[in-house]
């Protein structure tokens, strides 16, 4: 069971809301850290100044209290603070992190991309009503938090962010765990297995999956149908409003060169970005050659080719987690185009990035009857 | 003791796949080959095909790269247009006599331009595409052939036959037709021989019942290979003489078997290339394909077979197979496996006919040194010691010229005759 | 960079000269920046042609040499020499086809004209950005370790060895010989097999140049071409040693193992007495002793081909042989034996085949046609049920049964095929080259195939096969000469690498491995053939191919679409 499949076997565990949902989640991690389950964990809190928030590797089970998962913002792509963690390999305790689906399935695909050593990490996902706009929310910190807040008892997007608002995989499931709260009643929550680890887990802490997960499943259903028409109509003006080269490179016409997109993306994690070294600087004469042949070329002159360049090494592993264009000081709409094109690049090899950690990646598959619509048909 | 003869040069005669192959492979040892090819082209049969089974490649695609190779080789001497008169001598010390008929084409000032083809007067049915098409007496047999550089047919040539015309050489602008052109002896001295001859098919003209050329649209494999090829006589162009286009085929195998006694192995795989060729080019075809048992050996060849199954086509094991005409189609009577007498109409018939020794196969034989076997294929030493060693040491007999079969058996016997011949001189190896 | 680029135009006799208007083309690529001379010529490719270019290339002092001529399959080697010769590196060379690519197919003067145009662009554009490239030679080992002590791997080993060149013959079991030392004659001749099994290992035995090793297990292939580390292990009673190999070529000649017919209901074996398979039956006849279970000698013998045919689908090409041969055998033996034997389509693919055949028919044996069968065993008596070909039902009650099975891949191709990097075919064997033209090479340059190991076959041909790898590597791996590798090969930037694997995954010559100490892929650029799926896969830029960079080809691009 991977996403809303509408299985009657799927069994969750529920558990009991208490005061918050928040709280309860932070109760439930607390438990696990006492009973050795886990001997840290990668959870999101409150910056001290307010204003933001920030993911923490902590240890202290008291201090999960004070944490906030799946916050407002997501200032940084919680696949690239697992990245860190065990870039030099991996360590000898037991981390659970526990992010939004979107992040779980970035660490999957960095995990098939040999950047991340799975062995000692849990991962826990949360059913995501989406993530604001990093700029708009730092304008006015509290007063966002409350819109976010209400925003989500009601599950209303529309401050959330483009990508978010046409998201239709918010309850993937593609960790080891997975907690459920769409649909369910105000003082409830599924929890649900997905690994082998995950059920490992529920086993230590002595909870049995036995309830009927029927009502999570179907809202997911529902909602991912609904967010799937609306992710086709939204594909289809984008489409639309930029149906030609020209248009295409009017989008990206105000783009700065600062490449903030690439640092924040938790895909792009070459150590040096192809964009950034001198493979792509060439020596003054041949400048000065185009320039003569065009009568004048644009400095700096990568600005497109970067952005398609990075769109062919990443859309096969792209997550649509909208970090890219957050981080835009121009505001293009990155996300939603290379969002728009992951479809179709993945669409092509029936491909979803970070679904399943056993699928290997398209470009490493070799099947004789691939893509014969665009082959010349001879036979 | 040190036995590497002086002279390590090898003939090898055929330049078809396997003349090709074992020249290649000699070459790469730094050997001397002498390649004697008695047409005006390299490639042999397999270049006659436009794909092979049982993954449908493009024949020529394959082969080409190594013609080219040959062509641009230094350690290989290609005499064209040469047969062997002449063997004398011992193992290891062969004394050849060639003779070199003319091309009467210059073949360092050819560039291939084909500007001399259309002056010439003469037009005749060109044998490389089966009689299927006309050529001139200047003539190049197909388009991509190599080399590239036509040869004069003096049996239809007018100036050789005595009238004057000199429209190909006025048409030339490299001066490379040359009339003074003469025949050459040449002399040659070699370690060993590779023979590669090759096959021709059986003429159904043997075989009455058949119809062959007595019903118009019965081809033989080769004349329907011409027909599909896309350098062929209709582009590939599958077509009735009438210029329509077939409704329904049927292809038969096993022409020829009862009456030369053996089967040759590839027939059938290449009756169902058939059946993938006219499906190709005709989705609608309604195909039949006769036979008495399928040959299909090889660890790929029965999936080809289920998947040309799954077109549906009908597969019939029949006998007493007699085709004739039926107004404008064509009947074949046959008796069905259940003993049943039956009779299909069809628009276009295809005969699958064994393959035979070529018609100069004993008298090389004789020139050689070694003999035939009863069915007229060069006779190898002892089956268990090696197919391709003849009672002749030093003489090797390679391919379809040793008996039928298909490329893949073929290029791995020329492979082995090499092996042979490299192994028996290696330093320190006695003889 | 002081650039001098020559650009020549070949007119090819009215070839190009007819179809293209040149002077417009010298017009326009003339006053391109690092243009020092574009004109034309008759036929490069004339004897006066290449001495010209030769000295234009040194009189003008050029660094870069362009051609718009001919298909590089025709004279791209030509050029090249040339630039040698001329005294420049041949790889700061390209050749722009304008003739199989502009003037042959365009009909249209103006059109031919501008399209010549590009594509000599094109090529000016590329070769600014193309480096020199220097061509190598490493030493390579003329030894053999040959894997299968069967007829194929002892004819392979007898045709290789030399005082030069050593063979290493490897053997799992206690003996050479492999499956024919089972067999009492082979097929059409009735020659004997012991006599030829034997005669071939007293000459490997004699060969000073052949070391055996028996009861040896393979565990290890390292290393390319020229240059391959092979480890076996070899156990001698209680004792296991390791013994290294160093050799220059590996042949793989491990044979073949028959079909398990156990699981297969139609057939009884294994539950049913006297129901046995073909070796089982060689085995016995070899021994002399044709007999049932209960010691008594049979009257009747049912042969069955095509046992496992349907489920392996293919045919194994010498079962319907050798059922004959069992024929002639059971004849000669026993001569008032009735035998029947049972097939769907008679296989009889070389010359003297049907003869045999022909020859074996009598008046005590039958060949029966069927489409399915079962055999039964009631009352404790063999039943043989059938449909005939009108589709009546028939059954034939016999003393025994002799079930001729498929052949199969033996159970140690899965673990070679890994340690050489190279595939196995669909149906489990080892997979050739090329289905036509490389019968007993493989993927993996310096690995070869012979015998039952690539694919069922006919002692006859096993020999053929063997031999054949003989003469490849004979060829290919001469004592005291090096080898050239391929120079446009892949390199892996180091500082670019993440070591994500993918270019690992997507090599089929096995060119990458993965270095765990600095988690980056390395291209061993000795066996590299330059097919660039790498370069295409990596997505970090880290892959390049020699002589085709992202710059040389993005360039050659621009110049041509823009």
């Amino acid at each position: 069971m991977n996403n809303s499949s509408d299985s009657s076997e799927d069994k969750g565990v529920v558990i009991q809301v208490k005061n918050t949902q928040k709280e309860t989640v932070n109760d439930f991690l607390k438990k696990a850290m006492e009973q050795g389950v886990f001997d840290a964990v990668l959870i999101s809190v409150k910056v001290p100044a307010g204003d933001s928030f920030a993911y923490v590797l902590l240890t202290d089970k008291e201090l999960l209290k004070d944490t906030f998962p799946l916050p407002p913002i997501m200032s940084v792509q919680g696949a690239k603070a697992i990245s860190s963690i065990t870039r030099r390999g991996k360590g000898n305790k037991k981390i659970a992190a526990i992010m939004r689906p979107c992040e779980i399935r970035a660490t999957v695909e960095l995990t098939k991309l040999g950047q991340i050593d799975l062995d000692n990490i849990v991962l826990i996902s949360m059913d995501c009503f989406g993530v604001m706009p990093t700029p708009s929310f730092i304008k006015d910190p509290e007063k966002s938090l409350k819109k976010f807040e209400d925003a989500i008892r009601i599950e209303d997007d529309t401050v959330m962010r483009p990508v978010c608002r046409i998201c239709d995989k918010s309850s993937m499931v593609a960790g080891d765990l997975h907690i459920g709260t769409r649909g369910v009643q105000k003082d409830a929550f599924f929890i649900v297995s997905n690994t082998k680890k995950g059920k490992d887990i529920l086993d230590k802490l002595g909870l049995i999956s036995n309830k009927n997960i029927d009502t999570w499943l179907a809202k997911v259903k529902e909602n991912a149908k609904e967010k799937q028409k609306k992710r086709k109509q939204a594909h289809k003006d984008l489409q639309s409003s930029i149906k030609n080269l020209d248009k295409f490179l009017d989008t990206f016409s105000h783009c700065i060169n600062c490449h903030n997109c690439m640092r924040a993306c938790p895909i792009c994690c070459c150590r040096v970005c192809y964009f950034d070294s001198d493979k792509m600087k060439h020596p003054s004469d041949d400048y000065l050659r185009i320039a003569k042949s065009k009568g004048s070329i644009r400095f700096l002159p990568d600005t497109t080719i970067f952005h398609i360049g990075r769109m062919v090494h990443m859309s096969l592993s792209c997550v649509s987690c909208g970090s890219c264009e957050d981080a835009c000081p121009m505001s293009i709409p990155v996300a939603q185009l290379f969002s728009m094109t992951a479809d179709e690049t993945q669409g092509l090899f029936d491909y979803i990035a970070g679904k399943s950690l056993e699928e290997p990646l398209p470009l490493t598959t070799f099947i004789k009857e691939e893509l014969s619509e665009v082959e010349d048909v001879h036979d | 003791m040190n036995n590497k003869n002086s002279n390590s040069d090898i003939l090898v005669i055929g330049a078809g796949i396997a003349g090709i192959e074992a020249s290649l492979m000699l070459s790469k040892s730094d050997r001397k080959v002498h390649l004697i090819e008695k047409n005006s082209y390299t490639g042999g049969m397999s270049i006659k095909f436009e794909e092979v089974f049982s993954n449908m490649e493009c024949s020529t695609c394959m082969i080409s790269p190594k013609q080219q190779d040959l062509l641009q080789d230094k350690n290989i001497n290609l005499i064209m247009l040469a047969t062997v008169e002449d063997v004398k001598g011992s193992p290891g010390d062969f004394k050849v006599k060639i003779h070199k008929k003319p091309r009467y084409v210059d073949m360092d000032n050819c560039i291939g331009c084909t500007a001399c083809f259309d002056p010439c007067p003469v037009s005749i049915k060109n044998e490389f595409e089966e009689g299927l098409s006309t050529r001139k007496a200047i003539y190049i047999p197909c388009a991509g052939a190599l080399p590239n550089v036509p040869c004069i047919d003096t049996n239809n040539c007018l100036r050789f036959q005595g009238k004057d015309c000199q429209a190909c050489q006025d048409a030339c602008m490299f001066n490379a037709i040359d009339f003074n052109q003469k025949d050459e002896k040449i002399e040659l001295n070699v370690e060993a021989i590779i023979v590669a001859t090759g096959y021709k098919l059986f003429d159904p003209n043997n075989t009455p019942h058949y119809g062959y050329k007595k019903i118009n649209d019965v081809y033989t494999a080769l004349e329907f290979e011409r027909l599909y090829a896309s350098n062929g006589p209709t582009q590939g162009k599958i077509q009735l003489k009438n210029g329509k286009t077939p409704k329904s085929g049927a292809i038969i195998h096993c022409i020829g078997r009862d009456k030369q006694g053996y089967c040759s192995s590839v027939c059938c795989m290449y009756s169902l290339k058939f059946n993938h060729y006219l499906k190709s080019k005709i989705p609608e075809i309604q195909i039949f394909e006769l036979y008495t048992d399928l040959c299909i050996p090889g660890k790929s060849h029965q999936k080809f077979y289920e998947k040309i199954k799954q077109t549906g086509t009908t597969l019939i094991r029949a006998t007493d197979i007699k085709i004739t005409q039926q107004g404008q189609k064509i009947a074949i009577t046959h008796t069905d496996e259940k003993g049943k007498k039956r009779n299909i109409i069809v628009d276009m018939v295809i005969l699958s006919p064994a393959i035979v020794p070529n018609t100069d196969a004993s008298q090389l034989a004789n020139i050689l040194g070694i003999t035939c076997d009863d069915l007229g294929f060069y006779k190898e030493e002892n089956q268990n010691i090696s197919s391709v060693v003849t009672p002749k040491p030093g003489v090797f007999i390679v391919g379809c010229s040793q008996g039928p079969k298909n490329i893949q058996e073929t290029v791995s016997q020329a492979n082995a005759a090499v092996g042979k011949i490299l192994s028996a001189s290696q330093e320190g190896i006695n003889g | 960079m002081d650039r001098k680029i020559g650009v020549y135009i070949c007119e090819c006799g009215p070839n190009i000269a007819e179809k293209i208007d040149i002077d417009k083309v010298i017009k326009a690529v003339s006053p391109l920046d690092d243009v020092s001379i574009a004109t034309r010529y008759k036929l490069l490719c004339s004897e006066q042609g290449k001495k010209f270019l030769e000295e234009q290339i040194k009189k003008n002092g050029l660094t870069h040499l362009v051609v718009a001529a001919c298909s590089p399959r025709d004279h791209q080697h030509t050029f090249m020499t040339i630039c040698e010769n001329a005294g420049i590196n041949p790889f700061l060379f390209q050749l722009a086809n304008i003739r199989e690519q502009c003037a042959w197919i365009t009909e249209n003067k103006e059109e031919a004209t501008n399209k010549a145009i590009r594509l000599t662009k094109a090529a000016i554009g590329r070769v600014r950005y193309h480096v020199p490239l220097e061509k190598k030679e490493i030493e390579s080992n003329p030894d053999v370790l040959v894997i299968g002590g069967g007829i194929a791997g002892m004819e392979a080993s007898l045709h290789l060895a030399s005082p030069q060149r050593k063979i290493y013959l490897v053997e799992k079991t206690s003996q050479l010989g492999g499956v024919v030392t089972n067999l009492e004659k082979t097929f059409p001749d009735m020659q004997s097999c012991p006599k030829i099994i034997q005669d071939k290992i007293d000459q490997v035995t004699n060969n000073d140049n052949i070391k055996v090793y028996t009861n040896c297990e393979v565990t290890e292939i390292l290393g390319f071409f020229g240059n391959f580390e092979g480890t076996v292990t070899q156990n001698n009673n209680e004792d296991k040693t390791t013994v290294g190999f160093n050799v220059g070529a590996v042949v793989l000649a491990t044979g073949c193992a028959l079909f398990d017919p156990t699981d297969d209901p139609n057939y009884g074996y294994g539950k049913f007495d006297n129901v046995i398979t073909a070796l089982e039956f060689e085995k016995m006849n070899l021994a002399g002793n044709i007999r049932l279970k209960n010691g008594k000698t049979p009257k009747s013998v049912a042969i069955i081909h095509c046992v496992g045919r349907d489920k392996k689908g293919y045919c194994s090409e010498i079962c319907c042989m050798y059922s004959i041969k069992f024929v002639r055998y059971l004849q000669n033996k026993i001569p008032e034996i009735k035998i029947s034997n049972f097939y769907t389509d008679l296989c009889l693919p070389e010359k003297s085949y049907q003869k045999f055949y022909e020859q074996s028919r009598g008046k005590k044996n039958d060949f029966i046609r069927i489409d399915s069968i079962k055999i039964t065993n009631p009352g404790n008596k063999l039943t043989i049920t059938h449909n005939d070909e009108q589709g009546n039902k028939k059954s034939h009650g016999v003393d025994m049964v002799i079930l001729s099975p498929a052949l199969e891949p033996s159970v140690d191709t899965k673990k070679l095929a890994e340690f050489t990097r190279i595939s196995q075919d669909d149906e489990g064997f080892f997979a050739e080259e090329h289905e036509k033209l490389g019968p007993v090479t493989t993927s993996t340059e310096g690995v070869y195939i012979a015998g039952c190991a690539q694919g069922p076959k006919s002692i006859q041909n096993t020999l053929i096969q063997a031999e054949a790898v003989a003469g490849k590597i004979l060829s290919s791996l001469i004592p005291g000469k090096k080898i050239e590798p391929e120079v446009k090969v892949a390199h892996i930037s180091e500082s670019f690498c993440i070591g994500c694997k993918t270019c690992l995954t997507v090599c089929s010559y096995g060119v990458i491995t993965f270095d765990s100490t600095k988690k980056v892929c390395v291209a061993n650029e000795v066996i590299c053939r330059g097919c660039g799926n790498c370069v295409a896969a990596c997505p970090s830029g880290a892959a390049s191919l020699k002589h085709f960079t992202f710059n040389q080809l993005r360039q050659e691009l621009k110049e041509a679409v823009l």
